[in-house]
């Protein structure tokens, strides 16, 4: 990965593209990547949708390697969503082969001056930036089918749906999963009304001809990817809850612990949480010849993915995560697997986030647009409004906080603009920290299980304390930054958090890949320094402590079945981002 | 008083249940399902929800499983490293105390942030401070019913064990557990015995809405047709026989 694509979807006489050395960035990847590009190059000031901003795209550390796990692709730019950084990442075929291209980051910036719509062909060879009108408002399913025919079965596709080219600030990048299905996407912040802001409708990487990318050492990164995947395979949760129910394994826990946010976030226990679990979805995909198992790229060792097939057995969508039947589900007051499915492909083919679109369908049931537990309202809703950009269409496909405008609702879970996803923060208040302060607005991975206790970021943290839960928020967040950095599935955090022996594999493989000596402390160095850029981005685009606060009614209402607020005090949230 | 299981049943029985499990029990019926060990599946809805015991109340998590349910403490210890009592993530198993009516929720460890901070004694579990489960000052014993909830590996592993030693159902249970079989249930279950006297699986199921009120109550147990070790994979206890 020593180049950069620089395409300039603006420049005179129609786009025009440049390759650059990597420089710096050949031995970084994903979130470190994109936000330090992003930072560096994009106004913070900017109109997300104009000229000036730019859409970055970056593999991982380790993408396009042998190494496992390591197929995550990052997407950056300032987010139409929030107004601030943004990066948004997905599983899927794309990361690999960008990689083995040789690629490092491809950054398109500009706006075409004419209404043109662009494909961008990125083989060995060379790149090929094409009009083609043709594709004009596809949705992605049938998008692809049509560039498969063009480009083969061999590439990797990123590609934006209807919602992406109307420019929604919920739109989705997808990407296309090993056996070319756009069922995994790049889904938080608006990522894809920037490149539909920018007319480029898809992006093919063909990696015909190119090889595995190549360690330092051999023998050593062969070694550590053994260790590693050996100690993937023997945790309880990357070995055997994610592969057998996909992380929906979460909804009966969550539900059970009053922390499941129900009808837009007014109670914590949705009755029917049974009949939507991972464990029953498990079930029904078996029973209809799909799959409870399944990797969204290839290398992936967990396989927390699936098949969804309908009722007659046919394909309908991957399997549902865990905070789509959420979104979909309980918080829409929905119990039927077949409507949120369903609802899951229609976010897939017109390119939305399934977390941001599910929540302003809650708020639109809400402000009584339709009833809560309408399934074929809300199947109405996503495919013949917000499918056919309709003026409620692009109300909802603008997300929660629009949708909760338009409707006079005053109960709207966002933060910065971004929808919550599905834990309330009310029962767990750490998570709420999180929300709160994350530089990506209301974000469940912000913060992820990763590996505190191992890396010590920021000192020993004394639960019992108060200030403990912004502490341990702070410590989450800079070392998820830094496993977002690497490309990897932040899944790995369970056999990282529990066994010291596998995340020294993955410091090995880092380490044996590029010829050097990586330790805890450098990942740690690396997410602060990512965090740092990314809070300053911010601030520069107008945001200040008051944007770090979760909507109010988290404090004065209590929640059912615990009856209980919010109690982190503002003072405290302040103190997250000091650090030394 | 359930009998006893025979003594040739035990053989492939996993090392978590090892102990005898007597009820005293207060159901209106007492049926018997024969099963194919294929309709465990039939159940997964139900133990999500939760299904009733007769237990001895006052005593602790730990107790309970191990003691009364004859769950191995390694087991317990080692797999179910997710509990909630009344919906509160339980950390020390010892001093949490079963009562008559309590709702206990078992399952394996889980992804994401949250996931993680609901572990048992996990080191995240200060994020979740508020809801946290904390002994009360008094305990009184007794006996009483307990609801247990199994999600995901416990209910494939501990789940056909539950209903073989026997689970109460209200009649609205059980007929939705038939009707929700289906035609999968009719073929896959060989007989029913109902208070001591056997009969065709089709004939109990058409009678069933006469047999029992949707409120009554029935102590359920599953003779499965196959040893629920080999379907659930788990290792035979050891030194079994
Ligand atoms: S664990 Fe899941 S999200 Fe992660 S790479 Fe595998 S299938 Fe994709």
């Amino acid at each position: 990965m020593d180049k950069i694509l620089r395409i300039n979807m603006g420049a005179s006489g129609g786009p025009s593209q440049n390759i650059e050395e990597a420089g710096e960035f050949s031995a970084l990847g994903g979130r470190a990547t994109t936000s330090m590009i992003v930072a560096k190059e994009v106004p913070p000031d900017c109109h997300p949708l104009g000229a000036e901003n730019k859409l970055v795209i970056a593999p991982g550390m380790l993408s396009g390697t042998t190494g496992a796990m390591s197929g995550r692709i990052s997407v950056g730019c300032k987010s139409p969503l929030t107004g601030g950084i943004k990066e948004s990442n997905a599983g899927g075929q794309p990361a690999q082969v960008m990689a083995r291209l040789g690629y490092a980051a491809i950054i398109i910036e500009g706006k075409p001056a004419s209404d043109d719509l662009y494909k961008i062909h990125i083989d060995k060879d060379k790149v090929t930036i094409s009009v083609d009108n043709s594709l004009k408002l596809m949705d992605n399913y049938p998008l692809v089918e049509k560039l498969r025919k063009e480009y083969g079965d061999k590439a990797a596709y990123m590609s934006i749906g209807s919602a992406g080219e109307r420019k929604m600030a919920a739109a989705s990048i997808a990407c296309t999963d090993p056996e070319l299905r756009p069922s995994r996407h790049c889904g938080r912040g608006g990522v894809g009304a920037v490149m539909g802001a920018k007319q480029v409708k898809a992006i093919i990487f063909d990696d015909s001809g190119c090889t595995h990318r190549q360690p330092k050492n051999q023998e050593k990164f062969k070694a550590a990817n053994r260790a590693y995947v050996e100690g993937i395979r023997k945790h309880a949760v990357s070995g055997e809850g994610l592969p057998a129910y996909g992380t929906n394994i979460l909804t009966n826990v969550l539900n059970e612990a009053g922390g499941y946010p129900t009808r837009n976030f007014k109670t914590g226990f949705f009755e029917g949480g049974t009949k939507i679990s991972g464990e029953t979805q498990a079930e029904l995909e078996i029973q209809r010849g799909g799959l409870a198992t399944h990797g969204c790229h290839r290398g992936c060792v967990i396989q927390c993915s699936g098949i969804y097939n309908d009722k007659d057995g046919k394909f309908l969508t991957k399997q549902p995560e865990y905070e789509t039947v959420w979104s979909h589900g309980g918080h829409c007051g929905i119990d039927d697997l077949d409507t949120i499915a369903m609802l899951d492909y229609l976010d897939d083919n017109i390119g939305v986030d399934t977390i941001e679109m599910g929540v302003a369908i809650g708020v639109a049931m809400d402000g009584g647009v339709i009833e809560f537990g309408d399934s074929e309202g809300a199947i109405r809703l996503v495919r013949d409004e917000v499918g056919k950009g309709t003026p409620l269409g692009r109300i909802l496909g603008n997300g929660a906080e629009m949708t909760g405008k338009a409707f006079g609702v005053d109960r709207v879970p966002v933060v910065k603009g971004q929808a919550l996803p599905a834990y309330d923060p009310r029962t767990v208040q750490g998570i709420g920290v999180t929300y709160a302060t994350s530089t990506m607005g209301a974000d469940h991975t912000a913060g992820y299980a990763v590996a505190t206790n191992i890396l010590k970021v920021g000192g020993d943290v004394d639960p019992l304390k108060p200030e403990g839960q912004v502490e341990l928020s702070r410590n989450l967040q800079i070392a998820t930054t830094a496993i977002d950095s690497t490309g990897m599935c932040l899944f790995i955090a369970f056999p990282i958090l529990d066994q010291p022996e596998t995340f020294d594999a993955l410091l090995d493989m880092l380490g044996a890949f590029y010829g050097i000596k990586m330790t805890g402390d450098d990942v740690v160095a690396l997410g602060k320094k990512v965090l740092t850029l990314e809070r300053e981005f911010n601030q520069k685009a107008g945001f200040g402590a008051e944007d770090d606060r979760l909507p109010r009614f988290f404090k004065t209402e209590p929640l059912a079945p615990h009856n209980i607020t919010f109690t982190v005090k503002d003072e405290e949230l302040d103190e997250l981002y000091n650090w030394s | 008083m359930i009998p006893e299981r025979k003594p040739g049943r035990s053989a492939g029985a996993p090392v978590f249940f090892n102990r005898k499990l007597t009820m005293p029990t207060a159901v209106d019926l007492q049926v018997q399902l024969n099963l194919d060990s294929e309709l465990i599946s039939a159940f997964y809805l139900l133990l999500q929800k939760g299904v009733r015991l007769p237990v001895a109340t006052g005593c602790s998590v730990i107790k309970l499983l191990n003691d009364q349910l004859g769950i191995a403490e390694a087991y317990v210890l080692n797999r179910i490293t997710t509990l909630f009592l009344d919906g509160k993530p339980v950390d020390d198993l010892t001093s949490s105390v079963i009562d008559n009516g309590s709702v206990l929720a078992l399952s394996a460890a889980l992804p994401g942030l949250v996931g993680s901070t609901m572990r048992r004694g996990g080191h995240l579990a200060a994020m979740r401070e508020a809801i946290s489960y904390h002994p009360p000052q008094a305990v009184t014993t007794g006996s009483g019913t307990v609801t247990i909830k199994l999600f995901n590996i416990p209910m494939k592993e501990i789940g056909p064990l539950l209903v073989e030693r026997g689970v109460v159902l209200t009649g609205s249970e059980l007929m939705t557990l038939v009707a929700d079989g289906g035609a999968r249930f009719q073929k896959g279950c060989d007989s029913v015995t109902l208070n001591g006297r056997s009969s065709p699986c089709a004939e109990f199921t058409e009678q069933l809405p006469t047999i029992m009120a949707p409120q009554q109550t029935a102590l359920v147990k599953v003779r499965w047709n196959e040893a629920v070790s080999q379907r659930t994979g788990v290792p035979p206890a050891e030194g079994a026989s």
